[in-house]
């Protein structure tokens, strides 16, 4: 839509000038939110008295405000795992790590009693443990004391845990939001009252709520980095973004989901329009020295500490175990030298993040393996067939967004592009769980601040995505008792965008319904449909005795089937905005879509 | 004119999803003691009810309030029927706390329903500020700290007194009023003391001549006290048919509790105290005579019964007294000039005059002044400046109520992000009233205000980290005082107010 798209690298000064001129050229088509009468969905409502006169620094604090206390109400709810001995969930996870980096020499972190949620997540992941648990052990030592904290439930500490959450959440995911939002709104010419309108609708994502403030994770931190890091590409400040992707990387290893379209875009804006050697080296350099850094403190400590003599696996005698990875390396390695605890450390952290002795998938997941499963029992084929045919598939799906980001590096097709990359990731990789489906949700959610962010059609799709998404989570949820809140914040959300099952007028239009409306509202209605029917089932049957997984499977079938359509979508629209089709197509789909 | 957004219904449904994700929420004994209502209610017969004394949370509420409690254990009998023994003391099952609690978001639709009725009422340039107010009143943090956390049903009976106070404003509909008021009152009699307001403007509106105080209209005068006698004849007939009425006013008007409250609504016997409490480090020095006894009382801080170490004890009589002298100050004006503005205005002096003399005020008792005050704070702006002072002060003491650090955030947090956008939005919103400001108003609610920051901070945090666990009473001293300032700071301003518009 915004005309061809200028060079992607441009002094920063001149950047916002262009903004200015978009927004003075676009506003007669984007801002039909803020000329129509009415508003047209109550999350507008809600905004309405903010247009015009209203500036964003009254707004923000409220709305900021709003975000948290709908967070911290819905963390006065149960966590997983909550007195469900003898494992508990992630909530003890997460404080177990916080126990082991406080309490244990840091070159045992990755080797500490494995059985029990050992260390699984990149290196920023301790440090961040380290960090809250230190704050913790200020308040109460006992809440992280070695061995003797595993499970505890005292409610003061979960008051803590949820207040960790909430504040890392505030200090790395809500700022990079913001900024994304107004750059992004600002790129593609939406005024400042429908980029708030978006950026409510950012925050009250019902998915992200779930899983890090009810369910319990730190999910937020890492795509914070990741936003922070599409923030950077959009102010043209690509070093740092490069920082922020691997500090989001080093955070939790799902940002791979994105790595290609990183890539794709970095690589793209220092081949097109002309090839820029000097930059490509800068980003290489900056990637490596941040990683470097984030490697340092285990590096240094593991050096460290094996000259104090500690080993980083006190609980074995007898000569070192091999390498758990890469066990050619042992032949050219000398087990006594000064480097080897080092080598050794970073083998077993490697180890620890991917996991590659798993199988295909381990839980119910809404994929396309999970999903193929219930036709072919396709777990009795030979592992190593599977994960070619993992890699392939994720290869064929992954490759076309991102060459259409190499070819068109432009700013506007970043949220796109990170979508349908991890979609596709989502859909075909490896070993996915099913929470990781806020990572293609957080991009698309991202649409709604862009170009006709909030027209009926984008607002169905994101919304689609998303209350689909919560659903696949579903059985999750009701795991550890969480319906409740289920119900409440994927329901509120719905109600605030205009969505079904509260209201079906995104679909509709004053006037003549097009034929691509009706195909949207047809399917979307059919899985809606679906979705409600499940429950109901799901809630009054028991599934028969012979298929114990009856609801799950079905959860997970009608999930994958659903999230391919919004992988479909993603990359139409990819390839719609980033102008590769062939002209004949686009002019069909222009009439289609307006 | 186009509606005005967002709508009444838009805000309930969201005030409704954060509501219900506070169901695990700290809940306080009142929690219990409706419950223990339900259980009287639907398991012994109606004599019983107000004798039954198995639990220390005996009924004190009137007969309608039993009724309603009554029409809702039967639907709760669908829920969980063991919440239902009278003997199942402290029983607090997930379907008790779901079914509880979501009686109480169900009931304030009525709330929602008055508040509609009010914005409706409102004409022309006004209705925008009107459906403010109505937000206000609808998101307000007491109600959302009172009701939905702390668990009461404040919501629905306040539904109720603004629909009264609504349908005061026809002609046609002032008998209706009165009737419902008379309901009101039957079901929680906390509300007698807006009644003088109530007996004035009807007397003079509905039951004399609008053109001379001398002549009587039989027929309304008739059909008020019909209306009314039958509504008390439903309301406690039954009771007085087996002479329990000496039994159900002991219940209903415990004399025998102390001045002030466990903790101290923010009136004038919370000044007093603390002119007590400062006086007691104080009088050796100047020669004051110091009471022994009354000394203990001082370190234990969260007494029933508060004794005065230095200054003279406060009988329930001159409590009495005061109120009436200043309910009927603004009365004498309201029977002249009975108009609408004139009869809210009215309906808030006498809350306010019964909350800070009242004998025994429960600090929630706060919202009798605010939510009657919220319909008429954006008339202009002076109404506007003396209602800034009570806002904050009525929120913040609500605050020691809740004491539980996972309901801090919640309560602080919402009572902020309330306060920043309705003092915002009612700026925009009040007209510049005809008449001069007065003298200072304003920057004394502005210093006000920037006190309660150092001073929730305090509070909340410094007192526990400086003294840990000891002298308790001390931060809910502070907070009642400050409030006490708040609220006789924005009765002063509202009283100049009152009689000079």
């Amino acid at each position: 839509m915004a005309g061809p798209s200028p060079s992607p690298h441009k002094p920063r000064r001149k950047a916002k000038q262009r903004a200015g001129n978009a927004t003075g050229s676009l506003s007669s088509a984007s801002s039909v939110e803020t000329s129509v009468r009415t508003p047209s969905f109550p999350l507008a409502a809600f905004l309405w008295p903010a247009r015009g006169s209203v500036s964003q620094w009254e707004l923000l604090p409220l709305i900021l405000m709003t975000a948290g206390l709908f967070r911290w109400a819905a963390g006065l709810w149960g966590y997983s795992g909550f007195e469900k001995p003898p494992m508990f969930g992630d909530y003890e996870a997460q404080r177990h790590w916080m126990e082991i980096t406080t309490q244990l020499p840091i070159s045992q972190w990755y080797f500490h009693d494995l059985q029990w949620w050992g260390l699984d997540y990149p290196p920023l992941t301790a440090y961040h443990s380290w960090l809250c648990g230190k704050v913790g052990s200020l308040i109460d030592p006992s809440w992280f004391a070695l061995f003797s904290s595993r499970g505890i439930h005292d409610p003061t500490l979960k008051i803590f845990m949820r207040a960790t959450v909430v504040v890392s959440e505030y200090l790395i995911y809500v700022p990079a939001v913001v900024v994304f939002v107004r750059r992004f709104s600002k790129l593609n010419g939406v005024a400042s009252w429908p980029a708030s309108v978006a950026l409510v609708a950012i925050l009250m994502q019902p998915a992200t709520i779930l899983i890090d403030h009810v369910h319990f994770q730190y999910n937020t931190v890492m795509l914070g980095f990741v936003v922070a890091s599409m923030s950077s590409m959009l102010a043209g400040r690509n070093l740092w973004s490069a920082v922020f992707f691997v500090a989001a990387l080093g955070f939790k290893q799902m940002a791979l989901y994105y790595a290609l379209s990183v890539f794709a875009y970095l690589l793209g804006s220092c081949v097109f329009p002309r090839i820029n050697i000097p930059r490509l080296v800068s980003i290489a350099a900056i990637t490596v020295a941040s990683f470097v850094i984030l490697l340092l403190p285990l590096v240094v400590g593991a050096l460290y500490d094996a000259r104090r003599g500690i080993d980083s696996r006190p609980d074995l005698d007898g000569p070192r175990p091999p390498l758990p990875l890469f066990q050619g390396l042992a032949e050219y390695l000398d087990t006594e030298a000064f480097y080897y605890p080092v080598v050794e450390q970073l083998v077993q952290m490697v180890h620890r993040v991917f996991p590659f002795a798993r199988g295909l998938f381990e839980d119910k997941v809404a994929n396309f393996w999970c999903a193929l499963n219930v036709v072919v029992k396709i777990k009795n084929y030979p592992p190593k067939l599977l994960q070619r045919g993992a890699l392939i598939a994720t290869l064929a799906s992954i490759l076309p967004p991102n060459l259409v980001l190499f070819l068109r590096p432009r700013k506007t097709l970043l949220p796109l592009a990170f979508a349908t990359t991890a979609w596709g990731f989502f859909l075909f990789s490896y070993q996915v769980h099913e929470k990781s489906v806020l990572l293609p949700l957080m991009p698309m959610t991202l649409l709604l601040a862009g170009n006709q962010g909030l027209s009926k059609n984008t607002r169905a799709w994101v919304g689609f995505a998303n209350i689909l998404g919560c659903w696949t989570m579903f059985p999750l949820l009701q795991r550890v008792d969480l319906v409740v809140p289920y119900t409440v914040l994927t329901l509120l959300w719905a109600y605030l965008l205009g969505l079904p099952p509260t209201s079906i007028s995104a679909y509709t239009q004053d006037g003549s319904r097009s034929l691509s409306q009706w195909a949207t509202l047809f399917v979307h209605g059919a899985f809606y449909l679906a979705m409600a029917l499940w429950h109901v089932l799901a809630m009054s049957l028991a599934p028969p005795p012979d298929k114990p997984d009856l609801w799950v499977v079905a959860n997970v079938g009608v999930g994958a089937a659903g999230f391919s359509l919004c992988y479909l979508w993603c990359l139409w629209r990819l390839m719609l905005e980033g102008e590769t089709l062939p002209a004949s197509w686009v002019g069909r789909a222009k009439t289609k879509t307006q | 004119m186009g509606d005005i957004y967002p709508s009444l219904l838009q805000c309930a449904i969201v005030a409704a999803a954060f509501k219900v994700l506070l169901f695990p929420a700290y809940r306080s004994t009142d929690f219990e003691v409706h419950r223990n209502w339900l259980a009287i209610t639907h398991s012994l017969p109606l004599w019983e009810w107000y004798y039954e004394k198995t639990s220390e949370w005996t009924l004190d509420y009137p007969p309608f309030f039993a009724y309603f409690e009554w029409v809702l254990s039967h639907v709760a009998r669908l829920a969980d029927p063991a919440m239902l023994k009278v003997y199942n003391l402290e029983y607090d099952s997930w379907q008790t706390i779901y079914f509880q609690r979501l009686t109480v978001i169900i009931m304030e639709l009525l709330l929602v329903y008055a508040l509609q009725m009010f914005v409706d009422s409102a004409q022309g340039a006004s209705k925008r500020a009107a459906q403010a107010a109505a937000i206000s009143i609808l998101l307000s943090p007491g109600l959302l700290i009172i009701d939905h956390i702390h668990f009461q049903y404040n919501g629905c009976m306040y539904g109720i007194l603004i629909a009264s106070l609504v349908l005061a404003r026809q002609k046609s509909s002032l008998l209706l009023s009165g009737l419902v008021f008379a309901a009101l009152l039957c079901m929680k009699h906390i509300y007698l003391y807006l009644a003088p307001a109530y007996f004035v403007f009807l007397l003079r509106a509905y039951c004399l001549s609008p053109k001379s105080i001398f002549r009587i209209q039989f027929l309304n005068c008739l059909k008020l006290g019909g209306g009314i006698a039958a509504i008390l004849g439903t309301a406690f007939g039954p009771f007085a048919l087996k002479g329990q009425i000496p039994q159900i006013m002991s219940r209903l008007f415990p004399f025998s509790r102390g001045l002030c409250h466990a903790y101290w609504a923010p009136n004038v016997w919370a000044m007093y105290s603390f002119v007590d409490r400062v006086l007691i480090l104080v009088a050796p020095r100047i020669g004051l005579p110091v009471k022994e006894g009354a000394l203990q009382s001082v370190t234990r801080g969260l007494v029933g019964d508060t004794a005065f170490a230095v200054l003279p004890d406060i009988t329930p009589r001159m409590c009495f007294a005061l109120t009436l002298v200043f309910q009927a100050i603004p009365l004498l004006k309201l029977f002249f000039q009975p108009t609408w503005d004139n009869f809210i205005g009215t309906v808030t002096l006498c809350g306010f005059a019964s909350f800070l003399f009242g004998w025994h005020v429960h600090e929630k008792a706060v919202l009798l002044v605010i939510i009657p005050f919220s319909l008429i704070a954006l008339k202009d702006r002076r109404h506007l400046s003396a209602f800034r002072p009570l806002a904050v002060a009525g929120h913040v003491s609500l605050f020691p109520l809740l004491f539980t650090p996972a309901e801090f955030p919640i309560k602080t947090v919402y009572t902020v992000l309330w306060l920043i956008l309705f003092l915002m939005v009612f700026d925009r919103l009040a007209p510049a009233s005809s008449r001069a400001r007065f003298f200072l108003f304003d920057r004394f609610s502005t210093l006000y205000i920037t006190v309660s920051i150092p001073l929730i901070v305090y509070c909340s945090l410094m007192h526990g980290v400086v003294f840990g666990k000891s002298y308790e009473f001390l931060p809910l001293m502070f907070t009642s005082s400050y409030s006490a300032i708040g609220v006789v700071g924005s009765w002063v301003g509202f009283m100049v107010v009152y009689f000079t518009s």
